[in-house]
């Protein structure tokens, strides 16, 4: 594998920047957009010179958006908090209730487990739109509508498969000897599962979280059609400024910014867990 | 009879619960999830209905004619072909491209970590926010990746708005959105493989294509299908893109599923046809669903066999 | 606590001081312009306190309102305290997107929420949410004087949109009949006439459109004018019944054509088919292919604006607020647009502009529905109309009374030029055009997306409308109503 020919090494080093120009340029010219006013991003042709202005960050932070003729209220910083409180707490929900059960499903074949395993992940087959009216009207009844339990327990739908298949294949890959061993000492279930089978686990179960994270974050149907104006996410909040009297590009531009940024922070820090996590059968190496 | 001997020596606590451990273990996921099974009850009964918001006197029961007529129903035809089209191109370049990264960075290097982090973040751009940007990258006048398509001879490309490049065009959205789902399961899978298969494939020099062919591929098997899974699932159920894009448009040209169960309920209000044709998708989504399981857990099995 | 500014205030509204000793006297006193016209308001609603209503009826109630992200809410919010002061009531609201608003509505309303009292609507979506028995009928509250206050004034709303409004639920049924319930009362209105660069129409010596075929030939000479990306004429295209409703239906309707006709037998049937239609459709569909956008089936509200905003496109024949508003600070063409009033058919003997409703609904499963409707008359009424209008951007104003306010032409004519012109000229003849029934967004989305598939050269138009008269015909037919 290291006998790499110099031809070699450059053609992989075309490809990996190709790939990274192909990804990355989008992002880069969305960052450029975002130290724009919108008469500069809507210039013919488009030009990467311009005079950076804060405006928009300014806008968005504030919550007061100055247009040509009034003061626009925005709730942007609260939507960011929206997402960062639903997708926090689903996923954590998700991981209080799909850990246990992936290992369950890993390690302790029981009559049924398949079934069960199938019947969970394939509550993800639903289309969203598909459950959603009914979902409407229950809600309304329940007194759920309009409550971040509700919206909590929708997501379920999304992180919860998710966090199944990739723990239980992580926990499939861990050798059980280790757990075994403990047990022979004299240790009881909980005790192994706490302090052997988890802390072995974690890096899959963090990879899971980031993913079901990600996917939560970006989660776009359910919030707009469960949740009233001071529970929506960026994804609904980025809408507002798309106005009748113009779309504020340079705002938008920042909101993909700001609501990139926790996320990718948080990938940053899990950066070590991200692949290895992943890595199903990284024990066995 | 070795059950009993084995459980004399366990303490007593543990061994009343062994039987129903799985179960407390499992049950509280299922139970959560359960719930969804009223909603998704409630819109069959729709599905079978004559029902539509706007003309409440005209509703009642009329059992399979919404799926009968979707039968004869060139519009549905054309929704299917759209879709299965688009998850089909979508998924297949998106492994395609998420491999060969992958593999390029397969190596533990700095660099390598940096850059696989730093390709995850079209994945954390939300599809709705994704697809006003490249809207407006592909605006003729003042789209960045128009005037560069002007620029290397292509004059008046148009993207989403011609009939003829409105797939392409989110197919490469898609691809841009989720490829680093894929890619970083995949890298994953690459840097977990055991060693020793390859350094005796080295030792005794196979060649590198047979080496990728015969040994890699066949135990990155279980990630590919993971992943083909979940991104089978999502596209061809896709709605975000496509909706903010072009709406479906033009003409018919990206009538997929979901775009014309949301037109269909949210726009017509016709609830009945919406639920039939989403029921619809549900039923295709399961079976390509349970084949990839089943897949999954052979290959699963087999590998398990062979370690 | 302003004292001295109530005082000016009050002498303004009482015609002792003008406007321009008023924002004198109030900067003396340390008053912005802005928070000068919320008080002169202060002042205005302090008379309409006044008038022997009782005002005060639901004091303490709370109401709260569903809104579209929207200019005209934009003056509401900030009109919202001296509706609070003269009620004591309050009120809160919930503002979403316009992209995904009416899904909102749609979603609260299809579960029965008593969560909203009232709501912003279109008057199309009214043929959707009355039938369904979601909005009250308003003529129950407009006809009863111990609900609305004398200085109400409903005669006084254009008649054309106010019928706009109002149909019986029958499919086919004339708007603003006798029987007709009035599902929601006018915020403001747009029409739909020509928005032109002047800037670019000087420098290529063009005039201004006057019927279809010098429309067809002023957008060509006007792209070959000024070439690069630009083209001559912005029209909505995307995959959307918000495709029809502007420009083409106002055309459209110019040459006496309808979407659909009704029988003596009350059945409707298919009329995009004739031949004066399919005429038209060539027409529109050529125009398209040879000035309109390259990208004009993604073009939305959003788009045609932009663009004539930016000096992409010469001209649009769009709602005359669009233009209004690309006319405004922050855009590249700022003052360089002008307007005026389009009459698609030679023959005709004036502009009949379909029109777009900015309205306010009730809620049927409001608990509140008395105390709503005070603010229902209230932001409908002359004193927040007029408010919105010279202070605000509530363009185009629904009353005849605004329309014939001076200080409201001046500010329009002073920087929009010929808009005045152009909506007394079309006015009259401003209604909404299509046939209301219960099909509406179904067939008129697939109207948009037949007219896609001509300007793509996927289908001739003759024979594209026949096989959408054909398809429209059969769901007529499943829906009952052929």
């Amino acid at each position: 594998m290291d006998t790499t020919g110099p031809v070699e090494r450059v053609l992989r080093g075309i490809a990996i920047s190709l790939v990274i120009l192909f990804f990355m340029f989008p992002i880069f010219w969305i960052l450029l957009m975002s130290f724009q006013t919108n008469e500069t991003i809507l210039r013919v042709p488009p030009s990467m010179v311009f005079e950076p202005t804060l405006q928009n960050y300014r806008a968005l932070i504030t919550g007061r958006l100055e247009t040509q003729t009034s003061t626009l209220e925005i709730r942007f910083m609260s939507n960011l908090y929206n997402s960062f409180f639903l997708s926090a707490t689903s996923v954590a929900v998700g991981l209080l209730l799909g850990v246990p059960a992936a290992y369950a499903f890993a390690r302790l074949k029981f009559r049924g487990s398949e079934d069960i395993a199938f019947t969970l992940l394939s509550f993800r087959f639903a289309p969203p739109l598909l459950v959603l009216l009914p979902l409407t009207i229950y809600f309304q009844q329940l007194g759920l509508s309009n409550t971040y339990g509700g919206l909590i327990w929708v997501y379920q739908l999304i992180v919860l498969p998710l966090i199944l298949w990739i723990v239980r294949g992580y926990f499939e890959d861990i050798p059980a000897d280790v757990e075994y061993a403990y047990r022979i000492a004299g240790h009881d279930f909980w005790a192994t599962f706490w302090k052997v089978s988890l802390p072995l686990a974690m890096p899959g179960i963090a990879a899971a979280g980031l993913l079901a994270f990600i996917f939560a974050w970006n989660n776009f149907i359910f919030a707009l059609v469960l949740a009233s104006a001071d529970k929506q996410p960026v994804t609904v909040g980025a809408l507002a400024f798309v106005t009748a009297s113009g779309i504020q590009y340079g705002q938008i531009a920042a909101g993909i910014v700001l609501s990139i940024t926790p996320t990718f922070l948080l990938a940053i820090l899990a950066q070590r867990y991200l692949v290895e996590g992943l890595s199903l059968g990284a024990v066995k190496g | 009879m070795s059950d009993t001997i084995r459980s004399t020596r366990r303490p007593r606590r543990f061994r009343v619960s062994r039987r129903f451990l799985p179960y407390l273990l499992s049950l509280p996921a299922l139970l959560t999830c359960i719930g969804i099974l009223i909603p998704f009850g409630t819109a069959i009964i729709y599905s079978l209905q004559r029902y539509r918001l706007s003309q409440p006197w005209n509703r009642q029961f009329n059992w399979g004619k919404n799926y009968v007529d979707f039968f004869y129903d060139p519009n549905f035809w054309n929704t299917v072909k759209v879709s299965m089209t688009y998850a089909f191109t979508a998924v297949t370049l998106q492994l395609l491209l998420g491999l060969g990264i992958a593999l390029l960075l397969q190596k533990r290097t700095m660099f390598n970590n940096f850059v696989s982090i730093m390709l995850l973040m079209p994945l954390m751009t939300a599809p709705v926010l994704a697809s006003l940007m490249w809207k407006l990258m592909t605006n003729p006048g003042f789209g960045i990746l128009s005037h560069m398509a002007s620029l290397i001879g292509l004059q008046d490309f148009r993207w989403g708005s011609d009939p003829k490049t409105a797939l392409l065009t989110v197919v490469i959205v898609d691809i841009w959105v989720y490829t680093p789902f894929i890619m970083i399961l995949l890298l994953a899978g690459l840097r977990s493989l055991p060693k020793q298969p390859f350094e005796a494939a080295a030792l005794d020099g196979v060649p590198r294509l047979f080496v990728f062919w015969r040994i890699t591929l066949p135990m990155l098997m279980p990630f590919l299908l993971t992943a083909t899974l979940f991104r089978v699932i999502e596209s061809i159920q896709q709605f975000d893109i496509i909706y903010a894009m072009t709406q479906g448009g033009p003409g018919n040209t990206l009538m997929v599923f979901q775009v014309e169960a949301y037109l269909n309920f949210f726009q017509a209000t016709n609830v009945g046809r919406s639920a039939a044709l989403l029921l619809i998708l549900w039923a295709i989504t399961y079976v390509l669903s349970s084949i990839f399981i089943k897949n999954w857990l052979r290959l699963r099995e087999k590998q398990r066999g062979e370690a | 606590m302003y004292d001295k500014e109530k005082t000016l205030a009050d002498a303004f509204v009482a015609k002792k001081i003008d406007r321009r000793e008023l924002l004198r006297g109030m900067s003396a006193l340390g008053v912005t312009t802005a928070m000068a016209s919320v008080l002169v308001n202060a002042s205005a609603t302090r008379a309409l306190a006044q008038n022997g209503f009782d005002w005060k009826a639901h004091e303490g109630t709370t109401i709260k309102l569903l809104l579209n992200q929207h200019p005209y809410t934009d003056a509401m919010i900030a009109n919202l305290e001296n509706f609070k002061e003269l009620t004591g009531m309050d009120v809160q609201y919930d503002v979403f997107p316009e992209d995904v608003y009416f899904e909102r509505v749609t979603a609260a309303l299809a579960s029965r929420s008593s969560e909203y009292d009232a709501f912003m609507s279109g008057a199309y979506m009214t043929w959707t949410y009355g039938p369904a028995g979601w909005i009250d009928d308003l003529n129950e509250y407009i006809n009863d004087p111990s609900k609305t206050n004398p200085d109400y004034n409903w005669e006084d709303v254009l008649e054309g949109v106010r019928k706009s409004c109002a149909w019986n639920g029958q499919p086919g049924g004339e708007l603003g009949s006798a029987d007709a319930k009035q599902w929601c009362i006018p915020l403001a209105y747009e029409q739909n006439n020509l928005t032109y660069n002047q800037k670019v129409f000087d420098a290529a010596g063009l005039s201004v459109p006057t019927d279809l075929d010098s429309l067809v030939e002023t957008a060509a000479a006007a792209k070959a004018a000024m070439g690069g990306n630009n083209y001559g004429i912005g029209v909505r295209g995307s995959r959307s019944w918000a495709t029809i409703h502007p420009g083409f239906l106002s055309g459209y309707s110019n040459f006496g054509q309808v979407d659909l006709t009704v029988g003596a037998d009350g059945k409707l049937s298919a009329a995009m088919n004739t031949d004066v239609s399919k005429t038209f459709h060539a027409k529109w569909v050529d125009m398209i292919q040879n000035s309109g956008a390259s990208d004009w089936s993604t073009h939305t509200w959003y788009q045609v604006g932009t663009d004539v905003g930016a000096g992409r496109s010469a001209m649009m024949y769009d709602a005359d607020i669009l233009g209004y508003f690309m006319n405004g600070p922050g855009n590249a063409e700022a003052g360089n647009l002008a307007f005026s009033a389009f009459k698609a058919n030679p023959d005709a003997a004036a502009p009949t502009p379909n029109i777009w409703i900015w309205a306010m609904a009730m809620s049927s499963f409001s608990t509140k529905k008395d105390a709503a409707w005070y603010f229902l008359q209230w932001v409908t009424g002359p004193e927040h109309s007029l408010f919105g209008a010279r202070e605000m951007d509530l363009v185009n104003p629904s009353r005849a009374s605004i329309w014939a306010d001076d200080i409201f032409r001046a500010k329009l004519s002073s920087s929009y030029q010929g808009y005045v012109e152009m909506h007394d000229v079309s006015a009259p003849g401003a209604s909404i055009k299509f046939t209301a029934q219960p099909l509406f967004f179904d067939l008129t989305t697939e109207w948009a997306a037949t007219l896609q598939q001509m300007v793509a050269r996927q289908v001739p138009v003759d024979e594209g409308l026949d096989m959408l008269a054909e398809s429209v015909n059969r769901q007529l037919a499943e829906a009952g109503l052929r």
